[in-house]
């Protein structure tokens, strides 16, 4: 909201600088977000009155002017503008000024004329986008005056930033009590207003409300013998600088006052009401009704209307009716000061969307005391520009006298919720500088509640006040006592930042991408239907995902079509499982992504792309990391992998996760490789397992004996179940048996691969000799040949 | 025969002075000390001597073998040192060639952030603790003291879920979700995810909040003040920062805190909008509305409360000036986080 320094000045003797009233409002919880000097920027720019105009010599589009500035000898300007005749007044800026957009201005010689200043536009001085010819001023400006004290721009605006429980400062009388308070100054103005007027309103209008929670309270006042016409040039100058656009001196008025003393109001064409009573009801529902925007609108029924015996004429508290608005014609003005139901007028804007600065005064609450308040300063200030015959009273229907609020403060409570010392006189000063009334008694204070004040509902909103007075500056600075509930941290949360740590050690960059996905996702990302979003901002961020592959993948994508290809990501984040009875579930996963070079900044070493073995490998030892045994086992559950690249992840009995290489027909950019890994481990799962035990094992101190097995059989023979005919044959005198060698191509026979293993055997009681080894050797052989058509190599 | 000196070695010191390799040592050696060598030609000689004047001259010629020996061990290091100085370096590799042991990752800014704010309230005895993103309205709003069509709805523009649900709009319900586990003396902070509907250039619909709260029986705003003072101590180094009142429905009194504008040291630039002071975080006393929805016991417990954007902090921190930078994973983001 702006606000005007001027303005205030009506209200309070403030000599501080604009820096530092901005400073002790925003401190106190009126945030200053901007001071606008709007003729801070226009020093040394003169209206100067043309006395010529001449053809350039050599340029058609350019002119030579003589101008006067009232300071020496007229100057010659050339100019590009084409608007202007001899003895039109424009904005002159001299030689010396640093325009707004920061250009300064020299004399210059422009296609060989010299020039010596500059005529501008309205855009050039930073009023307007305007910039089709030059800003010519009216005729009565003063020639050589600052532009600035012409166009009365030497003016000082607030913009605040009023936060929602303080409808009470949405005024320039509001932000000057605050002011009044903050810096010990008395308020000046009384805002009594007019209430003088001739015969008797209650003899022309009666108001009835209907439903009084809607309406605590209307007022109105009638005028009659109106002249609707322009406003004075002051009040038009204040309503611009606020924001508002000036209509007619009655619309002006009403919105003046809502300004000033924060009332929002209304003027009705009191010849276009029927009848002579007003109506405060709730609208019908489905009824319509043209608002004063020329907008046909159907109602509700919980709004608000304001109608007569027959018609509706305006919609309570957000915007009156078309039909019955004040114009050129209108000669009898009724004019309404209401308090309207806070929850019944936001209702109202929100769903006609329609927010004003009327509703935005009702939502937050008003003045109830204003409602006659506001009417009377308007009379006021109509007879003091405006021909017309007020008529006398007021008609006021407030059938439900709202209480006057109480709140008792003890001393006690100010200072163990401030952290400080005050004496129960400090706090009833402060109190006292912001116009609330207290008593006392043995418990303390009591503090009676202006009407004004919604904010002040208790104890704790009495204390705020305090301290904002006493300047949250001036509290000292401790450390509360260190006192707590001892709370472990969840332990999926734990796992997390150990394999952080882990990944980007091992060169894996972390990534957060949106909890959002796609509408159009493929179904082979979706394990579960998932949640949908009502207002989601785009189709695009329509859905909660139900895993993290998809926003992997699309993260490894996008970089791939930026030519980057070689990628190692991680996140770590949640999925949203819904399940049938209406719960959520949010479990913790793990997502890792992984492409291209293995040692791709490696000069010395082969390059390779990773795999899938060392993705397996990575994921066994985040086992590791768990403290949990991992069972990897191939087979095609998820539509989304490469139908015999994937494998499951478990854990005790349950499957904890899944990866594999993307199923290349999701991809088909030429640049996106087809060879992305991508790893899904749900941490949540894995931290309800119970931790892996390590038992040690004694080291034998005899020596070992190592053999080395190299083997070819048919492809489709897997690894583990070698592996477990080898180790049954073994018996307990294997220590260790590692693969160390795959291979197929030459020298193997098509269809068949050859592998090699290390074995090493020790025996805990004595030394190992190779007699006792090689039947063992012959038996392995034997048993991998019987069963797997295995070779010796 | 010297009286200081034997002419020994005087003879074998100018010859050392021409040495200027070991193998110059080694025949300046057999000279002296070989087989035929003159100090061993000399004890050759002894033999004639008699047993008094041997055991003199045995005493003179042992003193300077040993003074030959040692001088020549000495030299013998030396150059030995230098010449496998010198093999070495002819023996020359690329030291500007780029190392080759496998590169570091890097933690996402937002981790970053929230791991220092973590570790410095776990130091000061909090705990953590961490909650639901897709909440109930209650949660999210009533028990935090903003009813339906309460003007402070506005403040944060929420999403809704088709189940009735919303996304978290704050970290704010884990104030309510933790007090209603468990009673004062509490100190908990909670860090995660929050959304609202916004997407601009310092605007996500998606962001991540940290949370903490305070509540026990005389925590007091100057508690308040002087935690986050070691807060933008602790992140921002020593920086000026003010403490000024503000509103939040679940707190009373309220405060925001500003630094002053990094990048113009307070003078007034685009990024602090000219007022010289940055926002970077809301807090207040709890409200005893709240301790009224968690049924504690009226006035038995003050509490304090802030809350804070961690995308904002690292925004900050970073000099990040797009805040869809923090999710898009272009790796030529991340890389720079080393
Ligand atoms: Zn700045």
């Amino acid at each position: 909201m702006k606000i005007l320094l001027s303005w205030l000045k009506d209200y309070i003797d403030i000599d501080e600088t604009p820096e530092k009233i901005a400073e002790a409002l925003t401190m106190a919880g009126l945030e200053v977000e901007e001071i606008i000097e709007p003729g801070k920027n226009l020093q040394n720019i003169v209206v100067g009155k043309i006395l010529s105009k001449d053809p350039h010599p050599n340029a058609d589009k350019l002119t030579v002017c003589k101008v006067d500035i009232n300071k020496g000898e007229p100057l010659q300007i050339v100019c590009g503008a084409s608007n202007m005749k001899a003895g039109d007044k424009v904005p002159v800026a001299t030689i010396g000024t640093k325009m707004p957009d920061g250009f300064m201005i020299a004399p210059a010689k422009i296609r060989s004329v010299e020039s010596y200043g500059m005529m501008c536009s309205k855009k050039e001085l930073g009023l307007a986008e305007d910039h089709s010819g030059l800003y010519i001023l009216p005729e009565d400006s003063k020639v050589g005056e600052e532009i600035a004290k012409t166009l009365q721009l030497n003016e000082v605006i607030f913009d605040i930033n009023i936060t929602p429980d303080r409808g009470d400062a949405l005024s320039h009388l509001g932000v000057a009590r605050d002011l009044s308070a903050i810096f010990n100054l008395p308020l000046k103005r009384d805002t009594l207003g007019d209430a003088s007027g001739e015969g008797n309103i209650l003899d022309e209008v009666k108001i009835e409300i209907q439903n009084n929670e809607l309406c605590p309270r209307y007022s109105a006042r009638l005028i009659k013998d109106v002249q609707v016409g322009e406003s004075p040039e002051w009040l038009k100058h204040r309503l611009t600088q606020v924001g508002l656009r000036p209509l007619n001196n009655i619309v002006d008025i009403t919105n003046y006052i809502m300004y000033d003393i924060g009332h929002p109001m209304h003027a009705f064409d009191f010849d276009k009401i029927s009848g002579n009573k007003i109506i405060v009801k709730a609208a019908k529902e489905g009824e319509k009704f043209t608002t004063l925007d020329g907008i046909e609108r159907t109602l509700s029924n919980s709004m608000i209307v304001i109608a007569d015996e027959q018609k509706t004429l305006a919609l309570g508290g957000v915007m009156g009716g078309l039909e019955s608005s004040v114009t050129e014609e209108t000669k009898t003005v009724l004019l309404e000061g209401a308090c309207f139901n806070e929850v019944a007028v936001r209702k109202t804007a929100k769903a006609l969307s329609l927010p004003s600065d009327s509703s935005a005064r009702f939502e937050r609450g008003v003045n109830i005391d204003n409602t006659v308040i506001s009417l009377n300063e308007a009379v006021k200030l109509m007879k003091s520009f405006c021909k017309c015959t007020p008529v006398q009273g007021i008609a006021d229907a407030y059938n439900m006298p709202v209480p006057l609020r109480q709140i008792r403060v003890s001393v006690k409570n100010v200072n163990r919720l401030i952290g400080i010392n005050l004496s129960a006189e400090r706090i009833e000063t402060y109190l006292l500088r912001l116009k609330l009334e207290i008593s006392k008694d043995e418990d303390g204070l009591i503090v009676s509640v202006p009407p004004y004040r919604h904010d002040l509902q208790q104890e704790a909103d009495i204390i705020e006040e305090v301290a904002r007075i006493y300047g949250y500056d001036n509290i000292p600075e401790t450390l509360p006592e260190i006192r707590t509930t001892v709370v472990p941290q969840e332990k999926d949360a734990l796992l997390a930042d150990k394999i952080k740590n882990y990944l980007v050690s091992c060169g894996f960059h972390e990534t957060i991408t949106y909890s959002f996905i796609p509408e159009k996702t493929p179904d082979c990302f979706l394990s579960k239907r998932p949640i949908a979003i009502k207002n989601a901002l785009s189709e695009e961020m329509k859905l909660m995902r139900t895993n993290l592959v998809p926003s992997m993948f699309e993260a490894i994508k996008r970089n791939m079509l930026n030519d980057e290809k070689n990628l190692k990501f991680f996140e770590v984040g949640k999925a949203y499982l819904p399940s049938d009875s209406n719960q959520i579930t949010e479990p913790l996963r793990l997502c890792i992504g992984l492409a291209g070079a293995k040692n791709h900044l490696n000069w010395k070493d082969s390059k390779s792309e990773y795999d899938f073995h060392d993705l397996k490998g990575l994921i066994e030892n985040i086992g590791a990391i768990c403290g949990v045994k991992f069972w990897i086992t191939g087979g095609e559950t998820a539509s989304m992998y490469h139908p015999s690249k994937q494998a499951e992840i478990r854990a005790g009995k349950h499957v904890v996760g899944t990866f594999g290489v993307i199923h290349p027909s999701l991809i088909t950019n030429k640049k996106v490789s087809k060879n992305i890994l991508i790893a899904e481990i749900d941490l949540t799962a894995i931290s309800k397992e119970n931790p892996a035990k390590i038992k040690i094992k004694e080291i034998s101190e005899f020596p070992s004996v190592d053999r080395d097995l190299a083997i070819t059989v048919p492809d489709n023979i897997e690894h583990k179940d070698i592996l477990k005919t080898l180790k049954a044959d073994a018996g307990n005198l294997l220590e260790t048996c590692d693969l160390f060698d795959v291979y197929s191509g030459k020298g193997i026979e098509p269809g068949h691969k050859s592998l090699a293993y290390s074995l090493r055997f020790r025996d805990k009681t004595k030394t190992l000799t190779d007699e006792a080894i090689n039947p063992i050797m012959e038996r392995i052989i034997k048993s991998l040949e019987q069963k797997y058509q295995a070779k010796l190599r | 025969m010297s009286d200081n000196k034997h002419e020994l070695i005087v003879e074998f010191e100018n010859d050392l002075q021409t040495v200027k390799d070991t193998a110059a040592l080694e025949n300046i050696r057999v000279k002296y000390l070989g087989k035929k060598g003159k100090v061993t030609e000399q004890l050759k000689n002894m033999k004639d001597l008699s047993p008094e004047e041997r055991k003199t001259f045995g005493s003179v010629i042992n003193k300077v073998k040993l003074e030959i020996q040692s001088k020549i061990d000495d030299l013998k290091s030396n150059l030995e040192r230098k010449e496998q100085d010198e093999a070495l370096r002819k023996d020359t590799i690329d030291t500007s060639l780029p190392g080759t042991f496998a590169e570091l990752g890097t933690f996402h800014p937002v981790t970053l952030i929230a791991q220092r704010i973590s570790e410095l309230f776990i130091k000061l005895g909090y705990f953590i603790t961490d909650g639901p993103e897709i909440e109930e309205e209650y949660y999210n709003f009533e028990a935090l003291n903003v009813p339906a069509h309460h003007p402070a709805r506005d403040m944060q523009d929420t999403f809704y879920l088709e189940n009735g649900r919303l996304l978290r709009t704050q970290t704010s319900p884990m104030q309510i979700r933790v007090m209603e586990t468990i009673k004062p003396p509490i100190k908990m902070i909670t860090f995660g995810k929050v959304y609202r509907v916004d997407n601009d250039i310092t605007h996500s619909p998606m962001f991540h909040q940290m949370e903490g709260l305070a509540v026990d029986k005389n925590v007091s705003m100057s508690d308040l003040k002087g935690t986050l003072g070691v807060f933008v101590k602790e992140i921002f180094g020593k920086i000026p920062y003010r403490f000024r009142a503000s509103y939040f429905p679940f707190t009373e009194p309220s405060a925001e805190v500003d630094i002053q504008c990094i990048f113009c040291k307070g003078k007034g630039c685009n990024v602090c909008s000219n007022s010289g002071w940055i926002e970077i975080l809301g807090c207040g006393m709890v409200n005893p509305k709240v301790f009224e929805s968690v049924n504690y016991e009226p006035g038995k417990y003050t509490g304090l409360a802030f809350g804070l954007g961690i995308e904002r902090i690292a925004m900050l921190a970073y000099g990040i000036n797009d805040i869809r930078l923090l999710y898009n994973s272009d790796i030529r983001f991340l890389k720079q986080l080393q």
